[in-house]
């Protein structure tokens, strides 16, 4: 499967990802679904689904919306099926997840772009001036 | 190798998966009462029509079909014979098995109160059919009393509220969700009930009910004397684990449920458990991972419970949004607790340490990224080395990520 590539010692915490994020997916709510954050030490930490080999979020998921796609490997959320309890919030080990802060019923999950091609080609891993984020083919 | 899975929710569903999973060409039969797969955690928006039986379902449409299991549905586990290795159904009939999951979940717990015996107006909030019942209940009833605040009786309160209806709610404990929440983020919601014109009454028990004499309950006696009229009772007074079937099957049993160990299994090396049956920690996340971690081994494929940190939810009632993980009511007489809030605009956050280390968090109102705290809680990671706000607390300061796969991990 792929997986975006995080080269933390590229990135200067620039935002471009996360701006490129909303416009991929025209949220009206224009919430991001990464982020980055800064560290005690002021260093940037790129925080992005990393779309699990063990996923929290799916074992969690009391509907199915949050799901694992046996062949792409990605994680996929169906918004309708989505009853909004926000325990996938809760189980993100990596604090990724959170809900659209207009309804607060959509929870902001990375779908690795494939609105744009079904394989996947994440809008934030194409804009990143620093090639901190790559799309890098993984075992699992 | 023929494997039979009882039950078809969290840890039943999810184990058929895993067992498809790691051994392809077994036999799998599934064994359920419930003749659908549905998730008990979204009732309520089955109550006020908000979903449908269909979008209930938390499994693939096709499930059957896909993971080729022969799923005997509507039928009923009444014994086990383990020196046969065969379980018995309703009608007598025989099924075998060489390895055996029990996922029966449990079932509502009706305590013993005066005068209830033999009424005919009074369920719990567990089943579908539970549901059906309480769907038609409005229409002739006007009084509604939920015993039991917790999550199922709110999720009963707010169902009905949905639909207009507006019931009264009786609790032993001094405020709603006591289990969950805080006094100050259950106020939110005894607020917000109490606007929309919820009776409740906290801090008191159900002394007796009254029955007429055609055997339906009219009135409901609380034990500070309170007489609330009731046409319909609704009891969410806590569970209990489905092992009636077990008790002359040689397996272990606690006074909770079947007993298992982190591998999901029992005394019997060919049967194992997952999910409420153990009666030990009854929330979804749980059932699911136990239904997996036994499937795994189940089919040879060595795996463990090793997050048992079950010790929380999330919860929405009229648009009120609620975390709450771990310790959040700490002993006011113990020093060693540090309680830190922040309570501005209707987000309300609590954070409790001791000695440099989260054991409970509550956070209301905004939850965002919240899913650090409770790995910082279950893995009791020292947060004093965060030099921000705790309650903008995150995954920087623990970022690790592995050099093979790119998937993050803890350290500590």
């Amino acid at each position: 499967m792929y997986r975006i590539k995080i080269d933390r010692s590229r990135c200067i915490g620039c935002l471009t990802c996360v701006t490129s994020c909303i416009v991929s997916h025209e949220t009206d709510s224009a919430d991001a679904r990464n982020r980055v954050v800064i560290d005690s030490q002021t260093r940037p930490a790129p925080i992005f689904c990393r779309h699990c080999d063990k996923p929290e979020c799916v074992f969690t998921c009391m509907t199915g919306a949050m799901h694992k796609n046996p062949e792409t490997g990605y994680v996929e959320y169906d918004k309708n099926q989505c009853a909004s309890c926000y325990m996938c919030i809760m189980s993100c080990p990596y604090g990724v997840l959170k809900y659209d802060s207009i309804r607060n019923k959509e929870i902001m999950k990375c779908n690795m772009c494939t609105h744009r091609d079904p394989k996947g080609n994440p809008m934030c891993v194409e804009k990143c001036p620093m090639h901190a984020i790559t799309l890098t083919e993984v075992e699992k | 190798m023929k494997y039979i899975v009882i039950g078809s929710s969290a840890a039943g569903v999810n184990a058929v998966r895993e067992l498809r999973k790691v051994d392809p060409s077994a036999q799998i039969v599934l064994i359920s009462k419930d003749r659908n797969i549905y998730s008990r955690c979204i009732l309520h928006q089955y109550l006020c029509g908000k979903r449908t039986i269909e979008r209930l379902n938390f499994a693939e449409q096709d499930f059957e079909t896909l993971y080729k299991v022969d799923w005997m549905k509507g039928r009923e586990v009444t014994g086990l014979d383990r020196a046969a290795k065969e379980v018995i159904l309703e009608n007598g009939e025989r099924v075998s098995y060489d390895k055996l999951l029990i996922a029966t979940g449990s079932h509502t717990f009706i305590p013993p109160i005066k005068g209830l015996a033999g009424a005919k107006n009074f369920i719990g909030f567990r089943n579908i059919d539970d549901i059906e019942v309480l769907k038609e209940v409005p229409k002739t009833c006007k009084n509604i009393v939920v015993l039991g605040s917790g999550l199922i009786g709110i999720d009963c309160t707010t169902g009905y509220l949905e639909m207009g209806v507006k019931v009264t709610l009786v609790d032993f404990a001094g405020w709603l969700l006591n289990r969950q929440l805080d006094k100050r983020a259950a106020q939110t919601y005894i607020d917000k009930f109490a606007e929309e014109g919820i009776d409740q009454h906290y801090g008191v028990g159900v002394s007796e009910v009254i029955q007429n004499e055609d055997g339906y309950i009219t009135n409901v006696i609380l034990t500070d004397g309170t007489d609330l009229t009731c046409d319909f009772f609704v009891i969410t007074a806590g569970v209990r684990s489905n092992i009636e079937f077990l008790q002359d099957s040689g397996l272990e049993l606690s006074k909770f449920g079947l007993v298992y160990d982190a591998t999901g299994r029992t005394n019997d090396p060919d049967i194992y458990g997952a999910g409420d049956v153990s009666g030990t920690s009854p929330i979804w996340p749980v059932a699911v991972k136990e239904g997996l971690i036994a499937a795994d081994n189940m089919a040879g494929k060595n795996a463990a419970m090793t997050d048992f940190f079950a010790s929380k939810s999330t919860m929405t009632f009229c648009g009120i949004h609620t975390m709450s993980l771990g310790n959040v009511t700490p002993p006011d007489d113990d020093p060693s607790f540090e309680v830190q809030t922040y309570d501005k605009n209707g987000v309300y956050k609590k954070i409790v340490t001791q000695d440099g280390v989260i054991v409970g968090a509550l956070l209301q109102g905004d939850l965002a990224y919240g899913g650090v705290l409770q790995q910082l809680i279950a893995r009791k990671i020292d947060v004093r080395r965060v030099k921000k706000p705790i309650f903008e607390v995150d995954y920087s300061d623990f970022f690790h990520i592995d050099d093979e796969n790119y998937q993050f991990y803890y350290d500590e």
